[in-house]
Order: C-alpha cells, then structure tokens, then sequence
C-alpha cells in the first residue's frame, strides 16, 4: 500500500475476513431465534437442512465479502481536497467527502480486527446527510497516515517515522488517564437512564422470545403464571426490587468499563485523541475547535467524589435517526476531577470560562411545569378517583406524587441559569446531574426570543441559542436583559466573521 | 436599518478592544418590520378553502352514506362550522403578526399566533438559500424565501408571502453578501 494515498487503492485485502465476519454476524443475528426454534422442533433428518443453510449463509457472506472488497476503493484528491470512495456491488456509488468538512476520525479495533492485525477506520462529516464512510481493514501505520492527511489537509508531508514519533509522544504523555479505580466510582454513580433503557429493552425481548419459545416447546403458559403469581408477595416483590437495582448497578458497572476502559486523553498535534475500550480498542481523533458545546455535569454523590462527567458535542446535520448520529457525535468523558476539568476546558477554549454575570430566571418559571405536571394530571386523577371506587386507597399516592413532583420543579427552577462572560456562555440546568453547557458565543447559528402576551407587563420572556449541535434554552428570564444580552451576540457573530466549524 | 459601529475587521494590524457599551450596540427589537404582501392572505384562505372543502366533502358523504354517523350530526357540524371559524380568525392573526427585516449583517423573522417570537439569523452563518413558489403563489406573483444555517430544523428562517421580486432581490442581495463574506479580499463595504 502506497502511503500518500493519492492513487485509488483497495483496502487491505484480510477486509474480505472482516466483511464477511460481519455480514454473517448481521445475518445471524437477525435469524437466531429462528434457528433455535428450528432447531427445537425439527426432526433428525432436517439436521442436514440446516447444517446446508448455514453453510449457505457462509459462503454467501464470503461471496458478499469478495465482491464488497473488489469494488472498494479509495484515494486523496489532493488539489480538490477531497476524499473519494467508490462503493457498491450492483450500483455504483461514490461518497465524496471534502476533507474541511470531516468532524472526526475513529480508527478501531474489535476482536476479529485485533486477531488478525488491521484497523477499522470510521470517518464522521458535517455532511448534509451525516453520511460517514468506514474502512474496514486497513494497518495500522497507514491508518494513521490517512487519519493525518484526512485531519489537516494541506500541510502533510509525512513519512512513516514521523507517524511512528508521534504516536510515541501520544502515549508518553496523556493528560488525563481512568484508573480502574475511577471507572468504579463512575459506573456506581453515572448513567443509570441509559442501564435502566437497556435492561427493560432486555427484559422486552427476553420475555417476547420466550414466549416463542415455549409456543415452540408446547409448555403449557397458565401453569407459568400460576407458578409466578403465587410467588408474588409483599417480600418477594421487595426482595425482587433490590435484586433488579443491584442489577441495574453491576450492568451499569459492567457497560462503563466496557466502554471506558483504560481511557487516555492526550493531544497529538493540535487535536485530541481518546482511546477507551476493553475488548474492542477505540481511538477518537477530534479537533478542538469543531466542538460546539462542551458540557460537563455532576451529580450529588460524583461532588461527594470530587469527580465530573464531560461532553464533547460536535456539529449534527441533517435527521439524527433517533438519537444515533447524535450519540455518534457526542464524545464521553466521565470521571474527571476539577483539575482535570480545566485542563480540557482549556484544551478546547483556549481559557477555563468563569462565570462572570449570572441571569436567573423569574419565578414565573415554576407556573408552566406544575401546572401541566401536577395540577393537571392530579386534578384529572382525583376526578377518577371519586368516580371509581377501587381507586380511593391510591388517593395518598397523588399527595407523595405532588410533594415530591414541585420539590423537584423548585430544584430545576433553583438550578436553571443562565452566565454570560466576553467569551462565553454558560447554561446550568438540571434536577439530579447538575449539567453545565458552554458555549463560545461565535458557535451560535441563530437566535429565537419569544414571549407569552401576559408576561409583557411583567416583562418575562424567553430565549433559544440555536447552535450546530443543537439548542440551548433560557426559560423565564428578564426580557430587558435577554434583548440586550442578543444584541450583544449578534454583535460577537457577527462583526469577527469567524469560522465555526 | 440599523448600522454597525465601525469595527476593526480589516485592519488587523491596529487591533484595539475596547470596552463596548450594550446601549449603543444596534437594537434588533426597534426595527421596523416589513410585512408580507397582502396577496399572501389570499393565499391563505384560498389554501384553508381547499382543505375544508376536502374534510367537508368526507364528512357530508360520510353523514349521507353511513348510518351510524347520521346520529352524530348534531354536533359534527358545529364543530366543523367552529373550527372553520377559528382556523380563518387564527390565521388571520397570524398573518399580521409576520413580519421581516433585513440588516446589513442579519436577518430577522417575526411571528407567533400566542407566542411571539422572533428569530435572528446571522448573515456569516447562513448555508444556503431557497426560493419557492407555490402553484396559487405564482399566479399572485409571490414567493417564499428559505434562510438555512447549521442549526438544523429549528435555527431555520421561512418567510412566506414576499412579492417575488422583493423576493430574488433579496435573495441576490444576500448570496452578493455570502460572496463578500466568503472571500474577504474582495473589499467589503458594509454601508452598501
């Protein structure tokens, strides 16, 4: 393989391995259950079918694989500027992607990729389609070399040993490095929506497949249930309740040394490289200055810790599809301590932003929320309630629901504020994770103020930063200051004429 | 149209920074908003007519042919009858709450039946720009102009109703600016 990439070349050629690893893996996960429930009930003369279909999905994958590999290619175009990729086995597709518009650079390994010696390299773009290109095998040294040329553009005339010297310094000196010791704290203390989401997602499919399954096996369900509804009493359920929390703690513990495992951060040459992973080794590459927001949030037991979790949140264009490209642009970091914080901070803004003038919201803030969140829903419940008699033990419940409920409405409204300093802008908001957002006033893609007709004589309105990685709100606030609060962006935007991106 | 205060962006070689008084700074609120061509409401009713039109030929073949729904009538049509009615008076008040401007670095976008809000989308930050023209909008000879930056979906601008004249001269004005802005060796004169 030729190094400075400006010819078209295949990649490397074990990515007919890789490809048709991951097409029967694609493949069999789509018609597992299907085979286990063949399996179950088939008789022993089918036993040759399904050996045959399994061979048959295999030498398909390889058939796929081969072909996949002879049609892809790639290569630099140097005077444009852009990096080429013919795709497509039956139809013919070329991605051009112009190389100021990549965001960032992945070179990955999982298991396959690590037995047999290549990288993976994922190529993410401000594209009007978040389109991203991914080459699945590819050796190290190169991959590097075309993460080089694919990040800084014009200025690279590197040989392999530069390459080689680089990475040498990278791992010399990260500034901020997990001990496993931190990635305890962190899976105890961080991230329990996303466990909990994967645990019932789990539990769904865990109990529809079952049922499947014991369709499959003719096992008669009323029998189950009986068994299962006798089993539930008071302790039981209770007993059942702390097992699924400690379970929720152990996934929880289990998916963040998963992902954060060994997590370097360490600059390489004005860009920062992250590498995390248990199994599967993960290098980001991002460059500083295509962050939009930087978030860093903490919650009650992490301040205990002395301890916070960061977010890099780049450009997102186009429909985000249900949360993955956005995810696939948001960078984690958890478990920083404050000195470590600045140091990042510093990395990506140049400077740590204080905050300097502090705006609170009015009052007013708390009207919204606990009107549509408890009035509303508590009215309608009690109206039930008196109407249908087996609901009037429950009526308690709806007082714990409100006491609770504004609690936390007064803690968001305490929580929701807003700082502005020269450089930057700094939205807290939060009921549990306290979040930080800042935002250099120069990422700001539009503006929005608006306000309700009754909140003109006490003159509340709101305001909404319309960035490329997405909104920032301020509910509630003075509308005296929020207009003059715009007009002093606009002006930030718009008389320095700077690149966001 | 608001004026900038003369800033220092060509003469990099004189940097100052000084301290900027917020009073001073131009005022996106004090501007005064162009509104959408009066044409455009005729637009709008023309549109509002087809719709009901539509929901009020489904409704009365459904009344005529199915028996359950004959019953109904009583208060189908009452209803059908209030929400024309606020459907005309809604848009009405919304189309004389629209209202736009265009400044020599931005643009600004004005509406809101309840809520009144009001957008601002710099100049330097805009990606691209579309002009459409609907089938009734060519007849009255109006178009619609789309602003889009990075912002996605909501840090978008859509001004409907301008006279389509108005309409591309503005469109050039602001590609003629993207262009200034874009390539800043050309001289740019803000007070154009």
């Amino acid at each position: 393989m030729n190094n400075d990439f400006s010819k078209p070349q295949r990649e490397s050629a074990f990515g007919i391995i890789i490809m048709g690893a991951h097409t029967m893996l694609k493949i069999g996960k789509a018609t597992f259950f299907l085979f286990v429930i063949a399996f179950v009930k088939m008789s022993g003369s089918s036993f040759t079918f399904l050996m045959l279909g399994i061979a048959a999905i295999i030498v398909f994958s390889l058939i796929f694989a081969y072909l996949w590999y002879l049609k892809f290619t790639f290569f630099l175009d140097k005077e444009k500027q852009e990096f080429v990729v013919n795709k497509g086995i039956l139809n013919r597709d070329q991605v051009i992607i112009q190389l100021d518009k990549i965001q960032q650079v992945n070179i990955n390994q999982n298991i396959l990729q690590k037995m047999i010696g290549v990288y993976g390299l994922k190529i993410d773009t401000a594209g009007a389609h978040g389109e991203e290109v991914s080459i699945k095998a590819i050796d190290e040294i190169s991959a590097y070399i075309l993460k080089e040329h694919l990040l800084n553009g014009e200025n690279t005339t590197i040989t392999q040993r530069e390459v080689e010297q680089d990475n040498d310094k990278a791992a010399a000196a990260p500034f901020l490095k997990l001990s496993s010791w931190t990635l305890l704290k962190v899976g105890l203390t961080s991230n329990y929506g996303q466990s909990l989401a994967l645990l019932v997602a789990f539990f769904y499919t865990v109990i529809y497949e079952g049922r499947q399954l014991l369709d499959a096996f003719k096992i008669d369900k009323d029998e189950i249930q009986s068994t299962v509804t006798g089993m539930l009493t008071i302790v039981t359920v209770f007993i059942l309740i702390a097992c699924l929390l400690i379970l929720l703690l152990i996934i929880n513990l289990i998916r963040t040394s998963y992902k954060y495992f060994e997590l370097e951060i360490s600059e390489h040459s004005n860009t920062l490289l992250l590498s995390s992973g248990l199994i599967a080794k993960k290098n980001t590459l991002v460059s500083p200055d295509k962050v939009q927001i930087t978030t860093y949030s903490q919650n009650y037991f992490q301040k205990k810790l002395n301890m916070l979790n960061m977010s890099l949140k780049q450009a997102h264009f186009g429909q985000s599809k249900k949360g993955h490209e956005m995810q696939g642009n948001t960078l984690e970091i958890p478990g920083c301590n404050a000195g470590e914080r600045d140091e990042l901070l510093k990395m990506i803004l140049a400077k740590v932003p204080l905050k300097e003038k502090t705006f609170i919201p009015d009052w007013r803030f708390l009207n919204l929320p606990i009107f549509f969140k408890m009035v509303l829903p508590v009215s309608i419940f009690l109206i039930m309630a008196f109407n249908i008699p087996e609901l009037k033990p429950y009526m308690s419940a709806a007082i714990l629901y409100v006491m609770i409920g504004v609690f936390m409405i007064y803690i968001s409204y305490r929580r929701h504020r807003i700082s502005v300093s020269q450089d930057f802008i700094i939205k807290t908001s939060g009921i549990w994770d306290i979040a930080n957002e800042i935002v250099v006033p120069n990422k700001i893609q539009a503006i929005t103020t608006f306000q309700y007709p009754w909140h003109k004589g006490v003159d509340v309105g709101h305001l909404t930063l319309h960035t490329a990685a997405g909104q920032i709100h301020f509910k509630h606030g003075n509308y005296t200051e929020i207009k003059q609060l715009v007009n002093y962006w606009l002006y930030q935007v718009e008389s320095r004429n700077e690149n966001w991106m | 149209m608001n004026m900038f205060i003369p800033l220092n962006m060509h003469t990099e070689t004189t940097f100052t920074n000084e301290v900027i008084n917020p009073d001073l700074l131009p005022k996106y609120e004090n501007v005064q908003l162009s509104r959408l061509h009066p044409d455009y409401w005729k637009i709008i009713c023309i549109n509002l007519l087809i719709f009901f039109a539509l929901l009020g030929i489904t409704i009365a073949a459904l009344l005529w042919f199915v028996d359950e729904v004959k019953p109904n009538a009583k208060w189908i049509i009452p209803v059908y009858i209030t929400l024309l009615v606020s459907a005309f008076l809604l848009f009405r008040v919304s189309f004389k709450k629209r209202g736009y401007a265009i400044r020599t670095h931005d643009v600004i976008y004005k509406s809101g039946i309840i809520a009144e809000s009001t957008t601002i989308v710099p100049l330097n930050r805009i990606q691209h720009i579309e002009l459409n023209e609907g089938l009734f909008s060519r007849i009255y000879k109006l178009g619609s102009l789309q602003l889009f930056t990075a912002g996605g979906q909501t840090g978008h601008i859509h001004i409907s109703g301008i006279a389509i004249d108005e309409a591309k001269r503005i469109r050039d004005l602001l590609l003629n600016k993207l262009e200034q802005l874009e390539n800043p060796s050309t001289e740019l004169n803000p007070n154009e």
